[in-house]
């Protein structure tokens, strides 16, 4: 290995610097402040007020991030696999133009819509009533955790499909031709010929979608009411509410640890396929 | 990490706003209501009587959050040795307090030829703090709580005929839990002074850690409520829901109430009740930071926005709050049309019983704290 140039690491120098000062200095000093009390020591008191407080609202967000991972998954790999596989060709054209417009949508916007969309007497209930496939007092508002969980998952579908999508395109078509000619179902082909082909891809957009939904505060916050809510919602009332940066940086980093756990999940798969390779 | 991202804001408004020789600039926390409030009607009326002056607004956001963000930018600058690049600022109460306590204000209000017409006791007393002479009242804002007649026949008159009504009609009331906006809090600390011992002691101290241990039965009777009632989100949720019929009945702002309804996002026959023995309202006030290079255009400015005019055609009859200033001497200022409409549904006798200033602030942080404690977790 050739040594690292001067100009090489001049070159890098203003992006590590960013890195340095915009992430790694807010997270020490978020850190910092997490783990200790005023007037200095070590401390996990922001952490028991932390679980004391908010261990409901913990586990919520677990659940709703975890439940639309999952859901964000089995869509992705549906509409990817109608792209790949699909023979009716009316069908992928449009279903190709269609599955991208919420990539564009902010997710404030999204949470805007579905609040009118999702309500009681909100659009798409009205809707179902005017074509009486439902009786007006059988109206429920999603305006809960399965709003949020629908709000989650159309998002974040067209993120995945597109990655997903892209890499089954460039997977060699002649192992779908053969197991098609063998006389396997379009079903089969996909789940045990190409899905394994594009685990990886898979993985990552399932990872970066579910850090994405652990960050967003306006969907919590404009969707459901706030009992129980997602951590974000909790560190912005504990800044908001109380200037209390301590158990918020707290709520903080027990948000990193459930991404570093998801993170360190691909990490390992990643290195085993290496191994295997 | 402040500090990086103050510079990072400085840079943004001084790119964007080049620095003319008279630009006052006034943040405000609260809602966009706010916001428009001064650039759309105050700042072109202070233009207009101040040529060559340019008003410019910003707002911080709604609730406490917003004047936290005032608080702790006056405070980087001071601790920075900076003048301060906000020469009005709009304030809650909470933060009102503080603000006085580490000196980031001026007492300005005595050299005001409007500072005699105040007269309610929140000029002076924030939340327990003495802010006397450095806050002027911009409006008073009270909570209350909306119904729709059509389904709620005889409202209930207090929060103990209010807690019966929703075990008898489970899913019909909504409110927006404390983490969705102040009207769900004011909906919360009137429960605590309704059912939770000594009320009078909440709202002027002195104050005593040991007290939220007597809440514990109103707290768990709270939780036992929340399982009748809707959890809404937010402030404009809980008037939304009013409007899809989705809730017979919510705490909601007086004022905000009034704007949805004249502007038809509110069913016209939805009135208020200001149920005893009390909801909570605040003012929000104007302050000048102690460190502006524009003390004589900001005073000026204050006092524009608290003359008896504007205060009546600006804050009661555009806005539908309640005057900073003595109600007596805005009255004469105003059709009586105008006058009535914000004391139909609450007398002027239900809002001097009625309307109650928030805790101070150790209690109304312990209250909330206690809440998120017992009742929502």
């Amino acid at each position: 290995m050739t040594r690292p140039s001067f100009f090489g690491l001049i070159l890098i120098a203003p992006a590590l610097a960013m890195i340095a000062a915009l992430f790694l200095y807010p997270l020490g000093f978020s850190l910092t402040s997490a783990f200790t009390v005023p007037g200095g020591g070590f401390s996990l008191t922001h952490f028991e007020k932390a679980i004391d407080l908010y261990s409901t609202d913990i586990l919520f967000t677990l659940f709703i991030v975890i439940t639309s991972t999952l859901l964000t998954a089995l869509f992705s790999i549906a509409i990817a696999g109608t792209l790949t596989l699909g023979e009716t060709p009316w069908l992928i054209s449009s279903l190709r133009f269609l599955y991208r417009w919420p990539l564009f949508i902010p997710f404030i916007v999204a949470a805007q819509c579905m609040r009118t969309f999702l309500a009681k007497n909100g659009l798409m209930n009205n809707s179902f009533v005017a074509m009486g496939i439902m009786e007006p007092l059988q109206a429920t508002s999603f305006l809960d955790w399965r709003g949020i969980i629908i709000t989650f998952v159309w998002k974040q579908v067209p993120f995945v499909t597109l990655m997903l999508a892209g890499a089954m395109a460039s997977i060699d078509r002649a192992t779908i031709e053969a197991g098609r000619n063998l006389g396997a179902s379009r079903l089969r082909v996909l789940i045990e010929i190409v899905l394994p082909q594009v685990a990886q891809t898979l993985l990552v957009g399932l990872v970066l979608s579910f850090v994405t939904m652990l960050s967003v505060l306006s969907v919590p916050m404009m969707v459901a009411g706030s009992q129980p809510t997602m951590m974000t919602v909790d560190m912005a009332f504990r800044i908001n509410s109380y200037g209390d940066y301590a158990t918020a940086n707290a709520l903080g980093v027990i948000s990193y640890a459930i991404a570093g756990a998801v993170a360190w999940i691909y990490l390992r798969h990643n290195v085993k396929r290496e191994i295997a390779a | 990490m402040h500090k990086s991202l103050l510079a990072a804001g400085f840079t943004a408004i001084l790119l964007t706003n080049p620095a003319s020789a008279q630009t006052l600039n006034v943040a405000t926390a609260g809602d966009q209501n706010m916001v428009d409030y001064i650039k759309d009607y105050l700042g072109p009326m202070f233009e207009k009587s101040h040529p060559g002056v340019k008003v410019v607004a910003v707002g911080t956001g709604p609730g406490d959050g917003g004047s936290q963000k005032i608080f702790e930018k006056l405070d980087a600058q001071k601790k920075a040795g900076a003048n301060s690049d906000f020469d009005v600022v709009v304030i809650h109460q909470k933060a009102a307090g503080t603000m006085v306590k580490d000196e980031l204000l001026k007492k300005y209000r005595d050299t005001l030829p409007t500072g005699k017409l105040v007269t309610r006791d929140t000029a002076n007393n924030s939340l327990g703090a003495d802010v006397s002479g450095y806050v002027m009242p911009m409006f008073h804002s009270q909570t209350a709580i909306a119904y729709n007649p059509d389904l709620v026949k005889a409202p209930p008159n207090s929060y103990a005929e209010l807690s019966e009504w929703v075990k008898k009609n489970p899913k019909q009331f909504g409110y927006n839990g404390i983490k969705g906006g102040m009207s769900g809090v004011a909906f919360v600390t009137g429960w605590v002074s309704a059912f939770g011992g000594d009320a009078a002691k909440l709202e002027t101290g002195p104050y005593d850690a040991a007290t939220k241990a007597t809440w514990d039965k109103a707290m768990s009777d709270l939780k036992e409520f929340n399982k009748n009632v809707v959890i809404t989100p937010g402030n404009a949720g809980t008037l939304d829901m009013l409007n899809r019929g989705e809730i017979a009945m919510g705490p909601v702002w007086v004022d905000m109430f009034y704007t949805w309804k004249a502007e038809g996002k509110l069913p016209p026959n939805t009135r208020l009740k200001l149920v005893s023995p009390g909801m909570p309202g605040q003012p929000m006030y104007y302050a000048v930071p102690a460190k502006t290079g524009q003390e004589k255009l900001a005073a000026e400015f204050i006092a524009l926005a608290t003359s008896p005019e504007v205060q009546a055609e600006g804050i009661v009859k555009r806005f539908n709050w309640y005057p900073g200033i003595d109600a007596k001497n805005v009255q004469p200022k105003l059709e009586k049309a105008d006058w009535d409409k914000l004391f139909v549904d609450i007398t002027p006798e239900a809002l001097a019983a009625n309307g109650k200033p928030f805790p101070i602030g150790p209690y109304f942080n312990d209250i909330l704290e206690t809440y998120e404690k017992k009742v929502a977790n």
